[in-house]
């Protein structure tokens, strides 16, 4: 794969406290492409999403070493604006949380907060965003609607609208169907392929097979440390590491 | 299937029933091999007429290593090794197959040729039965071990089959050019040692599925025989 390297990691380390929950990682994040982030509950891999937008930022005792580069800017470094960064580094999270609003006003709430007023500019944007989103066809009739009638796949692609929206480079996704049924995932799994043209994905999920079907590289992780990093046709085929393969064949974790 | 166990352990349960009949498999078309040069050997038509009902057993045998392999894919959605291991056996288990098929096309010849005295002793013919006998007996020992270089080794015992096969072919012409009554059993000879060179060949397959499923990487038992010696050969026709 000749992508370039959207998302580069030095050496991360993460302290909760004096707990290690992240060792020395370092790894590489293709552009437009989506990269999974397996292994078994409390091995980091959500601890290391939170770390690309900073959202870590948020727990008094967590204390980061290390580097994360996007497009080779050092988003630790004092230049860097934290809320700049998370537009430009959306999320998704495990269960869909639309704000207590219209279907429109969810989309449109990003760029209002970045300065959007024009209403023909709102309009294009929730279009787009929505369309983007695979939603459009089902709720263009009723966008002014409470935005939590959705069903839960609608109100999870809602949220994915809605981080699309400002128009973000990366889209980090944290178990974005554990809360769904299998057509809704289905649905967000086949949208999560469609986004990866345009935006760089990095997933977590539980549900291995999901890493599978989704992805085009897959990160192991365990006990804090990356264990093993690949194309995800070799991971799931001939897993390198002998841990890979306990943990994808189902021997532990 | 087993419908009270879920998991590692349903699916280890699965893997290790298929396992076992891929190994039956391997008994039978051993068995095969071996009974059919036997009934030829002693012009026995009864063994003959044995190895040709027992084909039966093997194709049924594939056929359900063919379901299982299928419902394993199905319901547990294997990776890695597991998957590696069922994709081996699924190939294989055509391979073992076709050798059993092989014992057939011999025992059929044997029993042609029970009614006839052997234009002469055979004794390259069981020696490449014998080798073929043991060159499955290891490849299926190598998927057993789960060892690629064991696996490799076997590989190049197939130059032994073919240099018999070439060797019976020379001797085999010469009896039909000395006397064209010759002809018709030195054919049917030549049938039967064609069908043990190709059953060579199957091993040589069974060899490479092990190294697949055991390094995930795919090789070709060429890379691991004698390199042909094709100067030789055209050199010869001038």
């Amino acid at each position: 794969m000749d992508r370039k390297d959207k998302i580069i990691v030095e050496n991360l380390n993460l302290f909760y406290g004096e707990t290690q929950a992240l060792k020395n990682i370092a790894l590489t994040v293709p552009e437009k492409a989506v990269t999974a982030l397996i292994g078994p509950s409390g091995c980091g891999k959500s601890t290391f999403l939170r770390c690309i937008n900073r959202m870590n930022d948020f727990i008094a005792s967590c204390r980061i070493t290390g580097k994360i580069l996007i497009d080779e800017n050092d988003i630790y470094s004092p230049e860097t604006d934290p809320i700049e960064l998370r537009r430009k580094v959306g999320m998704v999270f495990q269960r869909p949380n639309p704000f207590p609003m219209s279907i429109y006003d969810n989309v449109a709430y990003g760029p209002r907060l970045h300065g959007v007023k024009d209403k023909g500019k709102l309009d294009e944007i929730v279009e787009k965003s929505l369309k983007g989103s695979a939603l459009w066809d089902e709720v263009k009739d009723k966008l002014h609607k409470p935005a939590t009638a959705l069903s839960g796949g609608q109100q999870q692609r809602l949220c994915i609208a809605r981080a699309i929206a400002v128009e973000p480079e990366v889209i980090l996704m944290d178990e974005p169907t554990s809360a769904l049924d299998p057509m809704a995932t289905a649905r967000v799994e086949e949208l999560v392929r469609m986004l990866s043209s345009s935006y760089t994905v990095v997933i977590v999920t539980h549900n291995m097979q999901q890493a599978a079907r989704v992805s085009d590289i897959t990160v192991f992780f365990l006990m804090g440390e990356m264990i093993e990093y690949g194309p995800t046709q070799q991971i799931f085929t001939s897993p390198k590491d002998r841990r890979t393969e306990d943990y994808i064949t189902g021997r532990f974790g | 299937m087993t419908n009270h166990l879920t998991g590692r352990k349903a699916l280890d349960k699965e893997l290790s029933t298929l396992y076992n009949k891929l190994m039956k498999l391997g008994a039978l078309a051993e068995d095969a091999i071996n009974k059919a040069i036997w009934a030829l050997k002693k012009g026995d038509t009864n063994l003959a007429e044995e190895v040709m009902q027992g084909d039966d057993k093997l194709d049924e045998i594939t056929q359900s290593i063919n379901e299982q392999a299928l419902e394993i894919i199905a319901r547990f959605q294997p990776v890695a090794m597991d998957l590696r291991m069922i994709a081996s056996i699924l190939h294989m288990s055509v391979d073992l197959e076709r050798i059993g098929d092989l014992g057939v096309s011999i025992a059929k010849i044997a029993k042609v040729l029970s009614r006839e005295k052997l234009i002469k002793p055979l004794i390259d013919i069981p020696r490449m039965g014998e080798k073929i006998r043991e060159m499955v007996d290891l490849a299926l020992k190598a998927f057993v071990d789960k060892n690629p270089d064991e696996a490799k080794k076997i590989c190049s015992m197939d130059d032994e089959i073919d240099d018999l096969d070439k060797q019976i072919f020379r001797e085999l012409v010469v009896l039909m050019m000395e006397n064209p009554r010759n002809i018709e059993q030195a054919m049917q000879l030549i049938l039967v040692s064609r069908a043990l060179e190709r059953a060579g060949d199957h091993v040589t397959n069974l060899c490479e599925h092990t190294v697949y499923m055991c390094t995930g990487k795919f090789i070709r038992a060429s890379s691991y025989r004698r390199r042909l010696e094709r100067t030789e050969e055209s050199g010869k026709r001038d």
